[in-house]
C-alpha cells in the first residue's frame, strides 16, 4: 500500500479543559475519502483541525506525507506540501474580492488558474469582482468551499483535503458539482477527510468513521481528474496579501495614520511649535507621531480576526500575512509632516529615525498580538497594558537623537 | 487546617505591615537632610522596599508556577501561576504607588520613562495585571493557561534585568541598600530593625495571599470538573 498522505498517531487533544480525542489515530492514503459523521460535539471538527495542525496536541503526533508537522512535544514544522482546507468559518476576511481570494490560494500552491469555469460549475462567474462582504452566506461557503478545493485542483502528485461541513449552506446544484470534485481529485489519488451530516456527500466516502471506527464501504471508481493552471513560482505570497488586506479596507490609514495625526494634533495643542528650544521636548515632539503610528500595531493582524482567516492562514505555514514596511512608510510621512511644522525643514537623519520607530514599534506590537491569538477570545486580552514596553527605547532613542 | 493557616498568614502579615507604617513613620530615625531632597519623605522607604521584595517572591512564584504549568501541565503549577500573578500585582502596585510618591517629593517626578529600574519593574507589575486581567477574560483552557504561562516564562526575564538595572544603568533610581557588596549605602541598626519587620510582615502576608489564591483556584477548578461531569463530559 502507498505511503498515507496523512497520519495522526495516538493524539490526544483537549478543548477548554475536557478531552475530545484520546489515543486518535487516523490514516488517510492517496485516493480514500474519509467522511467523519457523528454527533454535534463528538470531535469532527477537532480532527480536521488536528489535521490541519491548529490545536496544540497533549499526546501523539501528526504527519503529512511522512514528515512530522506537530508533535505533542510542541514542534510544529510546515506541511511539505500545500492542502486544502476548508474550516467550519470561512477564513476569509470581507474586503477581499472572490478573484483575489482564490487566486492567492493557487499561488500558494504555486500555481497560477483560471477561475472561470471553475466559478461557473459553482454559479458564482458573475460574483468574481465582488468583495466577501457582498456575497449571501451561501455564496461565500461556495468561495470557502473552492479555496479548500484549489490545491488538489492544481496539484500534480497527490495532496491532502480537509473540509468542515463543507454543504452547510450550500444549494443542491453546489453539493452536485461538490460531490463530482470530490470524486475525480480523489480518481487522481488525492485524499479528503470530510467532516459532515450530509447523507449525499457520505454516499462518496471510500470510509466512514465515527471517530470510534472506520468502516470501508464500496464505492464507484472514478475518472481521474486533470491537474487545473500552470505551475508558477510566487514569493512574498503572504507579504503582498497583507498589503492587499491593508488597502483594501484603508486600515493602515484609518488606524496607524489616524493616531500620528492625532498626536501630532496633541502636541500642536500645547503650544507653537515654532517656539520650542532645540533639545529633548522638540525632538519628542517631531518623534512622537510615528512613535503612535507603530503603537496601532500591524493592521493586518486585526483584519485576520475576521471569520477565523487566521487560523486558515496559520495551517498553511508558519507566517500569516503581514503588512511589513507599512510602519516605516507612516512613520517616514508623518515625521515628515512634524519636521515641517516642527523645524520647517526636512531633515534625514530625523526621517530615517521616524521611519525607524514606525517599523520596529509596528513589528513589537504585531508580535505582542500573534502571541495572544491562539486565545479563544484574542479580542478580549488586554494585550495593551504591555505596550509601555516600547516606551523605554523609543524614549532613549528620543534622548539620544536630541544630542546629534 | 490549611485554610486556617492561610487566614493566620494574612492576619498577621496585615499586623506587621501597619507596624512598619507606623515605625516607619514615627518612630525610626530621620535621615541627614544633607542626603535627600526630601528626609521626610525617605520615610516611605519602610513600604517601598519590603512591597518590592514581596513582589519580586510573588514574580518568583508566577515563574515557577509557569514553568510546571508549561512543561509538566502540572494543576498545581497553574495555581501557582495564578496566586503568583495576584499577589505580584498587589505588591507590584504598592511599590509603584509608594515610588511616585516618593519620587515626586524627591525628584520632582513621579516617574522617569529612560530610568531603567523604574520601567522594568512597572512592566513587571503590568504584566502581571495583564496576567490577571486576561485570565478573567478567557474560557479556561489548553490555550488560555498554555498563553499566560508563556507571558510568565518570557516576563520572568525582566526580574534579573529590575535587579541589575541600577548597577549598571543609574539614572534616577538609587541603587541596593543592602548587599550592595561594597558596603555603600548600609542602614543603621534601627532603620534596618524596621526595614526587616516590614520585609518579613510582606513575606508573612503575601504567603498566606498565595495560599489563599491557590485555594480558591483549586476550588474553582473542582467546580468546572463537576459541571462538566454533569454536562456528560468525558
Amino acid at each position: 500500500m502507498a505511503e498515507p498522505l496523512l497520519e495522526i498517531e495516538g493524539v490526544e487533544v483537549r478543548r477548554g479543559m475536557g478531552t475530545v480525542l484520546s489515543d486518535f489515530t487516523l490514516a488517510l492514503h492517496p485516493g480514500e475519502i474519509i467522511v467523519l459523521h457523528g454527533l454535534n460535539g463528538s470531535g469532527k471538527s477537532t480532527v480536521i483541525e488536528t489535521a490541519a495542525r491548529l490545536l496544540p496536541l497533549e499526546r501523539g503526533h501528526v504527519n503529512h506525507h511522512g514528515s512530522l508537522t506537530i508533535h505533542a512535544d510542541g514542534r510544529r514544522m510546515n506541511p511539505p506540501h500545500p492542502f486544502g482546507l476548508t474550516l467550519q468559518s470561512n477564513g476569509m476576511i470581507g474586503s477581499e474580492t472572490v478573484e483575489h481570494h482564490l487566486t492567492m490560494v493557487a499561488q500558494l500552491s504555486g500555481a497560477n488558474i483560471d477561475l472561470n469555469s471553475l466559478l461557473e460549475s459553482y454559479g458564482l462567474q458573475h460574483r468574481m469582482s465582488d468583495r466577501m462582504c457582498h456575497l449571501s452566506g451561501g455564496q461565500a461557503r461556495k468561495v470557502a468551499v473552492l479555496a479548500g478545493l484549489i490545491p488538489a485542483m492544481v496539484a500534480t502528485t497527490p495532496v491532502i483535503t480537509l473540509l468542515d461541513e463543507p454543504d452547510s449552506g450550500l444549494d443542491e446544484t453546489a453539493i452536485k458539482a461538490l460531490k463530482g470534485h470530490i470524486q475525480s481529485l480523489a480518481g487522481f489519488g488525492h485524499g479528503f477527510v470530510i467532516a459532515t451530516h450530509n447523507s449525499e456527500l457520505m454516499q462518496v466516502a471510500t470510509h466512514l468513521h465515527d471517530l470510534k471506527q472506520k468502516n470501508t464501504q464500496k464505492n464507484t471508481p472514478s475518472t481521474g481528474w486533470q491537474p487545473l493552471g500552470t505551475k508558477a513560482e510566487h514569493s512574498f505570497t503572504r507579504t503582498r496579501a497583507g498589503h492587499r488586506y491593508s488597502r483594501s479596507t484603508r486600515s493602515g490609514f484609518a488606524r496607524n495614520g489616524l493616531a500620528a495625526l492625532l498626536v501630532l494634533g496633541c502636541v500642536l495643542a500645547l503650544g507653537d511649535p515654532l517656539q520650542l528650544p532645540k533639545g529633548l521636548w522638540l525632538t519628542g515632539g517631531i518623534l512622537a507621531p510615528a512613535f503612535a503610528a507603530g503603537l496601532s500595531g500591524d493592521p493586518t493582524t486585526h483584519l485576520l480576526r475576521e471569520n477565523r482567516a487566521y487560523d486558515w492562514w496559520r495551517a498553511q505555514g508558519q507566517t500569516t500575512p503581514s503588512a511589513i514596511g507599512l510602519g516605516a512608510l507612516i512613520g517616514l510621512v508623518s515625521t515628515m509632516v512634524s519636521c515641517s511644522i516642527f523645524i520647517g525643514t526636512l531633515d534625514p537623519v530625523l526621517l530615517f529615525i521616524g521611519s525607524f520607530i514606525g517599523e520596529s514599534t509596528m513589528l513589537g506590537v504585531r508580535m505582542l498580538h500573534t502571541s495572544t491569538q491562539r486565545l479563544a477570545r484574542p479580542q478580549a486580552v488586554f494585550i495593551r497594558l504591555l505596550m509601555p514596553v516600547f516606551i523605554l527605547p523609543w524614549a532613549l532613542i528620543v534622548s539620544w537623537a536630541s544630542g546629534l | 487546617m490549611a485554610a486556617r493557616s492561610a487566614e493566620a498568614l494574612l492576619g498577621f502579615g496585615f499586623i506587621g505591615i501597619m507596624a512598619t507604617l507606623y515605625l516607619g513613620f514615627q518612630w525610626a530615625p530621620s535621615v541627614s537632610i544633607d542626603a535627600f531632597e526630601s528626609p521626610a519623605a525617605q520615610r516611605i522607604f519602610y513600604w517601598h522596599v519590603p512591597a518590592a521584595w514581596a513582589a519580586f517572591i510573588a514574580f518568583g512564584v508566577l515563574f515557577l508556577g509557569s514553568l510546571m504549568w508549561f512543561f509538566k501541565r502540572s494543576p498545581l503549577g497553574w495555581r501557582l501561576h495564578v496566586a503568583g500573578a495576584e499577589a505580584g500585582l498587589a505588591c507590584g502596585l504598592i511599590t509603584v504607588w509608594s515610588g511616585c510618591v516618593w519620587g515626586a517629593a524627591e525628584w520632582g517626578t513621579p516617574w522617569d520613562w529612560t530610568d531603567v529600574r523604574l520601567n522594568t519593574f512597572g512592566l513587571l507589575t503590568l504584566l502581571a495585571l495583564f496576567l490577571v486581567l486576561g485570565r478573567q477574560s478567557q474560557p479556561d483552557g489548553i490555550e488560555t493557561r498554555d498563553t499566560f504561562s508563556t507571558f510568565g516564562l518570557y516576563g520572568f526575564v525582566l526580574v534579573p534585568l529590575t535587579y541589575i538595572a541600577t548597577r549598571i544603568w543609574e539614572i534616577r533610581h538609587p541603587g541596593p541598600v543592602i548587599g550592595s557588596g561594597d558596603g555603600s549605602g548600609s542602614l543603621s541598626g534601627d532603620m534596618a530593625m524596621v526595614l526587616l519587620l516590614g520585609a518579613i510582615s510582606f513575606t508573612v502576608f503575601i504567603s498566606g495571599h498565595i495560599l489563599m489564591s491557590m485555594r480558591i483556584t483549586g476550588l474553582e477548578q473542582r467546580l468546572e470538573q463537576v459541571q462538566h461531569h454533569i454536562d456528560g463530559g468525558k
